[in-house]
């Protein structure tokens, strides 16, 4: 059997080559068969064996080519194929270790084969997650869900008028969730929802010129039957959420698909999902990821979320506490989606020794938001203030972000934030569909574009990976030996 | 004569020609040999051994010979291979020059022992 498998490989020489020397190779192996037996040994043969022909069949295979263009350069063939095993000879464990992580690589592999089956890594796509995850960056103002005149419309943002139910981003994830199954539309359907965007957009944006350009534009294409291909739900929605964004540029503006229809009244959360997620919360400390002092007493937060402050707030007071005798304090945010611009507020109010005007863009009242400052027993509001930033820098980060830019209280490290400031809110087009509308475009006491659609720039640029060491060295240089 | 010089010579070659420096040897013969003037570092597979056989042969640095199996008797006839005075020439200016390292590496301290 070992003969015949050997000769098999002497298959893969060259004509030529077998020719000349098959019998004396075929002989040796033979003869080294004879010799070495036993497990280890045999092993070692067959192990020999492979690496002589990974190694000399390409060599011995060029030469031959050669051999046929050339003729007479036989002679030189064969010389550069001098490789050989010259290392030690593999011990018993390292073959043992060898053999035992191919079979878990094997078994490995095996379990992800018979997974594919299950496996939906995000549901419809990418789709709910980030309808969700957009949705969630509206959702930072308090009510979720509150109840309006028109039994279509929930607000999604905005000031309160009186108590509400909080915000939730599991209630959001429920409300939104795609499952993935296709939904199949027909024309009626996909008419309906057209015109119903169009009429929202001219009834809701609060850029009126754009909403009519917008809401042509729809129009238009559905008279001219561009959307008649498009039979699935999910990508419908996408694709009006493209046409009318390229139009406004307003990344706040979006068409949802849900495969759960969508209530016809004012939608209610879910019994105990305010529950569910305040204990979600406190599970993972607030979002507080990491509180820490790093050597030369430069202090770290890496904040997740701004969480909600009536659930968090006391987690917040303990982080910051931790940090106060820290010379120079970083403030993590590359991994932070956004949240409550009231706990936004209370993190930054430890920053100043004087209440300052801060920019929130969720608040329409005429009365700029003021930080609570000096916060008692403070000793941050003079040390030097590093943010690290990245692309999923998101909202009420991005707000953090941009007002201590605008303030010069801090170094901004990293990568452009993702780009989301404005309010919006959830209008129902129909059973499936609704849709994102920023009702307000808040005035910015900077008296320039906030970072809507562009993100708030960092002051050093440098990949999100390198933030914290770049965050460390500028500290360093700038705190007491 | 040999068409390329083998400068350096490689390692594969150097070894087989050392191996046939006392004795002439079949393939098997020369695999074994090379084997224990490395102390088991360098097991030629026959792909190789025969290659570096091929390429010795062609630049006359080695001949062959067909011999009955001695040790064995019989009729059964193998190859053997004879290290040639070419052969023999390129080995000694080989191991001249390894020589030359050798006593550089150990002026420099990088290698203990005799000045050889």
């Amino acid at each position: 059997m070992s003969e015949r498998i050997y000769s098999c490989f002497l298959r893969l020489y060259p004509a030529s080559f077998r020719q000349a020397y098959g019998d004396a190779a075929m002989e040796l192996f033979r003869e080294r068969l004879r010799d070495e037996r036993g497990f280890w040994p045999r092993l070692q043969l067959w192990l020999d064996l492979l690496f002589d022909l990974v190694l000399s069949v390409p060599e011995t295979r060029r030469c031959s080519r050669r051999t046929l263009v050339h003729g007479s350069a036989q002679k030189l063939c064969g010389v550069p194929s001098f490789y050989v095993l010259e290392d030690d000879p593999l011990r018993p464990s390292a073959i043992l270790f060898g053999g035992i992580l191919a079979l878990a690589g094997l078994s490995g592999l095996s379990v992800l084969i018979g997974r594919t089956g299950v496996y939906r890594p995000l549901l419809a796509g990418t789709r709910s997650a980030i309808a969700s995850r957009r949705l969630n960056s509206f959702l930072t103002v308090p009510p979720l869900l509150g109840s309006g005149d028109d039994p279509d419309q929930a607000l999604m943002g905005g000031v309160p008028e009186e108590p509400k139910p909080r915000s939730k981003p599991q209630l959001v994830e429920a409300v939104f969730m795609v499952a993935s199954a296709k939904a199949k539309l027909d024309a009626a359907e996909r008419d309906r929802v057209v015109e119903a965007a169009a009429t929202n957009l001219k009834e809701h944006y609060f850029d009126r010129g754009a909403a009519q350009r917008m809401a042509e534009a729809l129009l238009s294409h559905e008279r001219n039957g561009d959307y008649n291909t498009t039979t699935d739900g999910p990508a419908f929605a996408d694709l009006l959420t493209k046409q009318i964004r390229e139009l406004s540029q307003d990344l706040h503006l979006m068409v949802v698909w849900s495969a759960e229809p969508f209530p016809a009244g004012p939608p209610a959360p879910p019994p105990g999902a305010i529950e569910r997620y305040h204990e979600a919360l406190r599970q993972n400390n607030c979002t507080f990821e990491k509180v820490e002092i790093l050597p030369h007493n430069i202090g770290y937060l890496k904040l997740n979320s701004f969480p909600d402050p009536s659930v968090c707030r006391s987690t917040a007071v303990a982080a910051m506490a931790k940090l106060n005798g820290a010379d120079a304090i970083i403030f993590d945010l590359r991994d932070n989606g956004g949240g409550y611009p009231d706990m936004v507020s209370v993190i930054a109010a430890y920053l100043f020794n004087r209440s300052v005007a801060w920019y929130d863009p969720r608040n329409n009242a005429a009365e700029p938001t003021l930080t609570q400052s000096p916060v008692p027993g403070s000793r941050l509001a003079d040390k030097p203030v590093y943010v690290l930033t990245s692309a999923e820098t998101i909202s009420g980060a991005e707000q953090f972000c941009y007002n201590l830019k605008m303030l010069k209280r801090a170094t901004l490290i990293g990568e452009t934030t993702h780009g989301s400031a404005h309010i919006g809110t959830f209008f129902r087009l129909d059973d499936h569909f609704g849709m994102g509308i920023p009702e307000t475009k808040p005035v910015n006491p900077y008296g320039r574009p906030d970072w809507e659609g562009t993100g708030v720039e960092p002051d050093v640029k440098v990949s999100a990976a390198d933030a914290l060491e770049t965050a460390e060295k500028l500290a360093q240089s700038k705190t007491p030996r | 004569m040999p068409k390329r010089k083998l400068d350096p010579l490689p390692s594969a070659a150097f070894q087989i020609l050392l191996s046939l420096a006392d004795e002439d040897l079949h393939g098997y013969g020369i695999m074994r040999k090379v084997e224990g003037q490395t102390n088991g570092r360098m097991r030629l597979g026959p792909g190789t051994l025969y290659s570096s056989i091929q390429a010795l042969l062609a630049n006359g640095l080695i001949e062959e010979l067909i011999r009955s199996k001695s040790a064995r008797g019989g009729d059964e006839r193998r190859r053997f291979y004879r290290i040639t005075s070419a052969g023999r020439k390129l080995a000694r200016s080989e191991a001249e020059r390894m020589a030359d390292l050798l006593r550089v590496a150990r002026a420099r301290k990088i290698l203990g022992g005799e000045y050889v």
